[in-house]
């Protein structure tokens, strides 16, 4: 059996298995020669090209130069050898970066093996993102095509869940495709409330997890700050230096400042605590990952200077006497206190495998009184700022990655078709999409035969 | 003062319908407010039905014959829709709402439902549940029916969870806020029966201490038989015993028997829960060999690959716009089922399953025309017309004609707009949502909100006893347990993944 490689260039036409095969066997009868990495020239002509850092240009030229961006402008001179792609009547906006979502570490939710979201125990902080994401997951492709080009991945599980990372999805390996690690140190605000309606805990017990899980936090920041200690005093003078810990080393980078805290906390009771416990223990580099309720303390989160990650837009309030759009208009009061965000997505039909939907959460922000350029940039800029990115994503600037895509409209309009997407220069290849494949196998079923059974 | 009233309270408040309509001109309004209303323990009262209403120069999207239709008037008459076209004439003493760059639809209906429903929607104990009513438990104080009349709902399908082959007796509701749980089932609605296949009756995503018959889609299957086979049976043992001269003991009457004698008659249709092709294809031979009525397969995600089998029997399709890969039964649905649906002659809608996704079931159908390409009119249909039609409720909702009940919407916006959203929700000529005046009411409600809670904290100084006592009395921001429950849920205990 000869084994065959269907390579597509960018911007080639997905070619059939069973040519590509043939065609193999036709000219090597053995192995297909990988495609060497080459660094083409793009320019995208005549469209609008929305660079989010700035207003929108009509009738520019992007430039693409390998992986990156290398102009953007209506006086942009398209060099010799460049593949001119027309793109009149279009509009070119930077890629979506998800900023929080377990893309990448769950296949099918309900599958246990496909699962690598959450891991046991309290206190995991040496456990990175990165290494468990499946590159081939059947997830990435659908976001890809709907202009997601790159999601901040993130361990769950106890209080201290590990580092998260930021991915591009699109690649070989996960090495390749992380774009930035680690991104964030991620602790989960401990609560007092049950999980949910078939939870039977008693206040009392859950008052008493509650407490346990702060004395777990704290206790295990004091050993990490004596371990530290250790380690420098074993540094500056050659005596035994403390046994290896990786949990302990993990936490070093956060406790100088050189590793960001992201704290999940969802309600207001939540945020409360958390936003004194950071100015207690004087955590200056910290996001705050938040419910709606955020908007209740806008106020103070302003005035701490914290970043937010609004998670979900698309939530029923959990309480009944809450106005009844509580969690549309949350946006809109960050905003208008002075918040810096960023919008995730995990509304009903939104968990990550519809990672797709994050442009229509953050449309709904606008509906409900964020303004429209602001809704943009809490996806693309303002996401890749607050992960500290914001040098290589979230606009469509010279030196930055060419993450973005092409659109016949306003994508956070879901009637608007985004019709090809690029992401680090390349262009996402839609046969890998198994939804697409799946659409186009069965739009073509012929019409069944008179039946019998 | 003990929580719960004090919950109750606030919530009331903070609930509050809309006002009834402000007139031009003089309002033509019926003033008696139904005493059965004050049975209810915090909902608002029903607002008044104006013996006219005209909305005027709207963009309308009929869902109906006409079409969508620039610049047009929809006149209403005791919560009948009375004409749709330019240029009405306001009838004296008519509401008359200037609806000038407005858009106008019908009532969006949701096919497949939760809310409302008081305590677990699922019977999980048995295979067979076809005796027990979702009817009987409406909980007509759930705040879930505001939130989704905001959303531009009007009406809803509430069904049981999937726990079982054959589950529990429908109920087709319009969103009356504020009236008693009989007033908000939909008269005429045709009555049905859940039905479940695969991984949620095998009891595949949970963990159980006693597992039950059956393990695999083979055994729903001839579960399903066996039971109409009992129902067979006990039929011919009562007209048996019936006949002149029998002495023969009847048979002892059984209400789940007889609710399978109704869907075997056709007088009970059913709605079932399926997603793979190879399942649906089972109930579709099952409805031939027995003879009763699918009016819709639910979720349905794999229904474009049987999309000719299911026109050719006039089987509809009540599916989710773009959910996949939360178990592996749904691993192979796609966003553009919807387009591939309709294309091939299926009755299609979309539906939410969620108490969330049901507050903007309007952009759930412009997804079928991301996805396909679907024409913006017919996609508006998969969350009007066509649930309608699923619900057998063609002729009274789901379009905007003459004689059809007056359940409409008015968007600031296009419909099919992610930036749009509901300014008023009517239902029988009846405006039971008002953005306005929601919005007016929000600050005195949040005072009196505070209010109350000083005073609630007040009296637990005063006696420290008291709240003490009570089960989780300290944190009014604690997030109300009874609120969205899950989809389906599994029978108890829980899984850590719930899934639909």
């Amino acid at each position: 059996m000869t084994r065959t490689r269907a390579f597509t260039a960018p911007g080639r036409p997905f070619v059939a298995p069973a040519l590509a095969g043939a065609v193999a066997v036709l000219s090597f009868a053995g192995l297909a020669a990988p495609p060497a990495a080459r660094a083409e020239t793009l320019a995208f002509v005549g469209g609008t090209v929305h660079p989010v850092s700035g207003p929108p240009l009509a009738g520019a030229t992007l430039l693409v130069e390998g992986e990156r961006i290398a102009a953007v402008g209506s006086g942009v001179v398209v060099p010799e050898g460049a593949r001119v792609i027309d793109v009149a009547g279009k509009h070119l906006y930077p890629g979506f970066l998800h900023p929080q979502t377990d893309l990448g570490l769950v296949e099918v939710s309900s599958v246990r093996g496909t699962v690598d979201t959450t891991e046991i125990g309290q206190v995991n902080p040496n456990l990175r993102a990165e290494v468990a994401f499946n590159a081939d997951s059947f997830r990435l492709p659908p976001a890809a095509a709907g202009g997601v080009v790159a999601a901040h991945v993130v361990p769950r599980g106890g209080v201290l869940s590990g580092t998260s990372a930021v991915m591009r999805l699109q690649g070989w390996n996960w090495r390749d495709m992380t774009i930035a690690a680690p991104v964030g140190m991620h602790l989960w605000w401990p609560r007092a409330s049950r999980a949910g309606w078939w939870d039977r805990t008693t206040p009392e017990e859950l008052e008493k997890r509650r407490k346990e899980e702060l004395e777990v936090l704290d206790e295990t920041l004091e050993r990490a700050r004596a371990y530290g200690r250790a380690l420098a005093a074993a540094a500056a003078q050659p005596a035994r230096g403390p046994a290896p810990d990786p949990r302990l080393d993990a936490l070093q980078p956060v406790l100088a400042g050189e590793v960001p805290l992201f704290v999940h906390a969802d309600t207001l009771p939540q945020i409360e605590a958390a936003l004194d416990w950071l100015a207690e223990k004087g955590f200056e580099r910290a996001v705050l990952v938040a419910g709606y309720d955020v908007a209740r303390a806008a106020e103070r989160v302003a005035a701490a200077g914290v970043p937010v990650i609004l998670d979900t837009v698309h939530r029923v309030p959990s309480r009944a006497w809450e106005p009844y759009d509580s969690a549309y208009t949350a946006a809109a009061r960050l905003h208008e206190a002075g918040v810096r965000f960023a919008i995730a997505a995990g509304g009903a039909g939104a968990d990550s495998e519809n990672a797709r939907n994050l442009p229509f959460e953050a449309a709904t922000a606008a509906a409900f009184g964020l303004p429209r350029e602001i809704a943009l940039e809490a996806i693309t800029l303002r996401s890749a700022e607050i992960l500290g990115v914001g040098d290589r994503l979230g606009s469509l600037e010279p030196g930055k990655e060419a993450s973005f895509f092409v659109a016949d409209g306003d994508p956070l309009e879901i009637r608007t078709a985004i019709e090809s997407v690029w992401i680090a220069g390349r262009e996402v290849d839609r046969s890998e999409d198994r939804q697409w494949r799946l659409y186009r196998r069965y739009a073509e079923r012929p019409l069944p035969a008179a039946e019998g059974e | 003062m003990t929580r719960d009233s004090l919950v109750a309270l606030a919530a009331c408040f903070a609930l509050g319908a809309a006002p009834s309509a402000t007139a031009q001109g003089d309002p033509v309004a019926d003033p008696a407010v139904d005493p059965k209303v004050d049975a209810v323990a915090w909902a608002s009262p029903i607002p008044d039905q104006p013996a006219a209403v005209l909305v005027r120069g709207a963009t309308i999207w009929t869902s109906g014959p006409q079409g969508r239709l620039e610049q047009a008037d929809l006149l209403v008459r005791s919560g009948k829709i009375a004409a749709v076209g330019p240029d009405l004439a306001a009838p004296p003493g008519a509401v008359v709402i200037d609806a000038a760059g407005k858009h106008v639809t019908a009532g969006l209906i949701d096919a497949h439902s939760h809310i409302a429903v008081d305590g677990s929607v699922n019977e999980g104990t048995d295979i067979v549940t076809a005796e027990v009513r979702i009817a009987d438990v409406l909980d007509s104080g759930d705040a879930d029916i505001y939130r989704e009349l905001a959303g531009g709902l009007t009406a809803a399908n509430v069904l049981h969870g999937s726990a079982n082959a054959i589950g529990g007796q429908n109920a087709v509701i319009k969103l009356r806020w504020g009236a008693p749980p009989e007033d908000l089932l939909f008269e005429g609605a045709r009555p049905g029966v859940k039905f479940a296949l695969g991984e949620n009756p095998k009891q595949s995503n949970w963990q159980v201490q006693d597992r039950r018959y059956p393990q695999t889609r083979m055994g729903v299957e001839q579960a399903i038989v066996d039971h109409f086979e009992d129902a067979y049976a006990y039929r011919r043992n009562r007209q048996q015993a019936a006949s002149p001269g029998s002495s023969a003991i009847p048979p002892r009457p059984s209400l789940r028997l007889e609710a399978l004698l109704e869907i075997l008659d056709g007088d009970r249709r059913v709605h079932s829960h399926a997603y793979r092709a190879d399942e649906m294809l089972m109930l579709l031979g099952l409805s031939e060999r027995y003879g009763f009525t699918i009016d819709a397969f639910q979720h349905a995600l794999e229904a474009y690959k049987i999309a000719d089998e299911l026109a050719a029997r006039g089987v509809g399709a009540s599916t989710f716009s773009d959910w996949w890969a939360y178990k592996f039964e749904v691993v192979d649905a796609i966003p553009h089922n919807g387009a591939i649906l309709l294309e091939r002659g299926v009755v299609t809608s979309f539906n939410s399953d969620s108490g969330e996704l049901a507050r903007r079931l309007n952009t759930e159908a412009a997804k079928a025309v991301r996805y396909g390409g679907v024409e913006e009119e017919e996609a508006l249909k998969l969350v009007t017309l066509n649930p309608a039609i699923q619900l057998g409720v063609g002729d009274r909702a789901g379009s905007l004609e003459p004689g059809k009940d007056a359940d409409f919407v008015i968007w600031n916006g296009h419909p099919l707009s992610t930036y749009s959203l509901a300014e008023q929700t009517w239902i029988d000529g009846r405006r039971y949502f008002d953005r306005e005046a929601d919005l007016a009411r929000r600050s005195e409600l949040a005072a009196e909100r505070e209010a109350l809670l000083a005073e609630a904290a007040g009296e637990a100084e005063e006696d420290p006893q008291g709240p003490k006592e009570s089960d989780d009395p300290q944190d009014p921001d604690a997030p109300d347990e009874s609120q969205d429950p899950a989809p389906d849920p599994p029978p108890s205990p829980a899984p850590t993944e719930v899934t639909p």
